[in-house]
């Protein structure tokens, strides 16, 4: 009878040395910067933060910097392409959050989308026959609303496993086109003009958010990424977090552990909806212009594939890909016809490099926080003789 | 004391039925096993005991409290945990991640370290591989962090899937060595096993499951005996 075949309960020296070949093959294959992301965590935090802040007032200064070889310019409008890209990189964080965390593949997201920027036009636009309120109040008011049909369209469609739940949402997102389409007030191709924008007048007397200026709506898009962002960092290192990564990596799993999946689960998706609605309605606010052309099944799949692209479950890789989704056809106008023919050759070469995307999510989901974390990293290869060790700098954590 | 109970249960996949009016208790403080062949019912008598199936008719009651419809992860909290079949532990987690995800539901936090050192006692590997992916590791390992996992409920039942699956023989014995210490500590173990030598050797009790029905019962060294299930699963005429 052979003892080789089966896998090995306490390796000898060979087998040992075995496994310290996978995992130094697993630790190559991570990428590009190999051990980017553990050098960052073992900086102090003050310096993390310097880093952060620099990289944020940099991208606060990119309208302004205008760079060469990265503008946009002469063939689109810099300022306006950054605004664009901003809004992208909003929803793709938004979808990070159902995507990426809980695995659950939405591929009807431009619903919510077209749910926000709907909101916000007809609640501002004078073609609208309704109420009109002012352009900020239609920010909550589109999450709110994205929010609620993410709810109505998550219960009964998150009980479906994977498969079911893609094709269900991909009927949802050509619904709400459609119904864009067919129901009058929503007033189809003709759709909605001079939407509204956030109040204020620079010192000329001229209205500060002009469609044709992107400046402001960037900083107020960016802005709103940065809050949605702290959240999202929030939220990822709570147990909702640590519930939807096991939910991502094994749901059945994850139930016997005590997780209540299906809760969660209609929690990311509300979450993502509300975080989309916001993104459609800054967009139609942007853009000035809401008709029912720009929510097709090609642009949700295009915010999936921008999730994928900067690596899921990553919301600083979500980031970087829902910018370059938008920036690259902006930037190469030459190749903007044959977009989808290059992010579908993009995505597979990026899949069979990099399967985890630009940036691998590899998040500490410790109950203990960091600071053990840190600790345990410290103490590589070194652990203490108790186990307690690990736990007892949890317990302040611990309410 | 009776601790589970399941009385005429049934469960279908659909149209299909694989467990059939099956009924069976488990004692405090037991070890019993049910064994069998591939698509016997095991794996689905297992999940309708933690939960993940709901069965089609008849009841569960667990600690004296009628769980048929209670939701899997309440169940963990009643003392309801499973290591499930082909491990199930959660690959892009470490392992003191995944150990941590087993304490999930619990409410009283400061005992978990206690219950931490326990399974770091029952399983010294896991220690030493505390910051290694669950994926990356060896299925042995695996294995052991799956019970470890399960036993960081701290649960009153322990629910094992086919332990011994895809394991070399050597490891097979050291698992089922584990097995019974954990049970030596107080908690109640329901086993479900291909490999019959092991499980029913093991076993206060034991069950023989045929096309989702029970044919055998009882006591490990009776069915051991038993010349119809000598024959059928342990290999000799």
């Amino acid at each position: 009878m052979s003892t080789t075949d089966g896998p090995t309960l306490i390796p000898d020296d060979s087998s040992a040395q075995e496994i310290a070949d996978r995992e130094a093959k697993m630790r190559r294959r991570k990428g590009w910067f190999p051990g980017l992301s553990d050098k960052w965590n073992a900086l102090p935090r003050q310096t993390q933060w310097l880093f952060l802040i620099i990289v944020v007032v940099i991208a606060y200064l990119l309208p302004i910097l205008n760079p060469p070889l990265i503008t946009t310019e002469p063939g689109n409008n810099w300022q306006i392409a950054l605004a664009q890209m901003s809004v992208y990189a909003l929803i793709a964080v938004g979808l990070n959050v159902v995507v990426g965390y809980a695995g659950l593949l939405d591929l009807g997201y431009v619903a919510f989308f077209a749910l926000g920027s709907y909101t916000a036009a007809m609640f501002t636009s004078p073609d609208s026959p309704y109420v009109h309120i002012p352009y900020l109040w239609t920010l909550p008011l589109a999450m709110a609303v994205a929010m609620f049909f993410g709810v109505v369209l998550g219960v009964p469609t998150l009980r479906l496993r994977g498969d079911y739940l893609a094709i269900v949402t991909l009927g949802f997102g050509e619904i709400v086109r459609i119904l864009a389409t067919i129901i009058p007030a929503m007033k189809g191709q003709v759709g909605f003009q001079n939407v509204g924008h956030p109040p204020g007048t620079d010192s000329a007397g001229q209205t500060i958010f002009q469609n044709s200026n992107g400046t402001p709506w960037y900083w107020l898009t960016l802005t709103i990424i940065i809050v949605v962002l702290l959240a999202a960092g929030n939220l990822e290192r709570s147990r909702v977090g640590r519930a939807w990564i096991a939910i991502r990596e094994d749901e059945d799993a994850a139930e016997i552990m005590g997780v209540p999946t299906f809760k969660y689960k209609v929690w990311a998706f509300a979450i993502g909806a509300s975080v989309g609605g916001l993104s459609g309605a800054l967009f139609a606010g942007q853009v000035g212009f809401v008709n029912n052309q720009k929510f097709d099944i090609a642009t949700s799949i295009l915010f999936v594939a921008a999730v994928v692209m900067g690596g899921t479950g990553n919301k600083v890789g979500a980031i970087l890909g829902g910018a370059l989704v938008a920036y690259i056809p902006l930037r190469f106008t030459a190749i903007a016809e044959f977009k989808y023919l290059i992010f579908g050759a993009a995505l597979v070469i990026i899949m069979i490099f990099r399967p985890g995307g630009l940036l691998p999510a590899r998040q500490s989901l410790l109950a203990y926080g960091r600071l053990a974390y840190n600790k345990l990293r410290g103490t590589n290869g070194d652990i203490p003789a108790s186990g307690k060790v690990v736990l007892q700098s949890g317990k302040g954590a611990d309410k | 004391m009776t601790l589970l109970e399941l009385k005429n249960i049934s469960v279908h996949y659909g149209r299909i039925q694989a467990i059939s009016d099956m009924s069976f208790s488990v004692e405090e403080g037991e070890i019993v096993s049910l064994i069998g062949a591939n698509g016997a019912g095991k794996t689905t008598t297992m999940r309708t005991i933690s939960g993940l199936l709901s069965p089609s008719a008849g009841s569960i009651t667990f600690a004296g409290e009628d769980i048929t419809r209670m939701k899997a992860h309440i169940r963990v909290v009643h003392g309801i945990s499973q290591a499930p079949e082909g491990r199930g532990i959660f690959p892009g987690m470490t392992v003191e991640e995944n150990l941590d995800m087993g304490s999930y539901g619990r409410k009283d936090r400061t005992k978990v370290s206690d219950d931490l050192e326990r399974v770091f006692d029952l399983f010294p590997r896991l220690k030493e591989r505390i910051k290694q992916l669950g994926g990356t590791m060896s299925g042995g390992e695996q294995q052991m962090l799956a019970i470890g996992r399960a036993l960081m409920s701290n649960p009153k039942l322990l629910l094992l899937d086919e332990p011994s699956m895809g394991l070399a023989p050597q490891f097979i014995r050291q698992i089922f060595k584990i097995v019974t210490e954990i049970n030596n500590q107080g908690t109640t173990v329901l086993l479900v096993e291909q490999n019959a030598n092991q499980a029913l050797a093991r076993a206060h009790r034991a069950f023989v499951l045929e096309t989702g029905a029970i044919t055998h019962r009882g006591t490990g060294k009776e069915l051991l005996a038993n010349p119809a299930v000598k024959e059928a699963y342990l290999g000799v005429g």
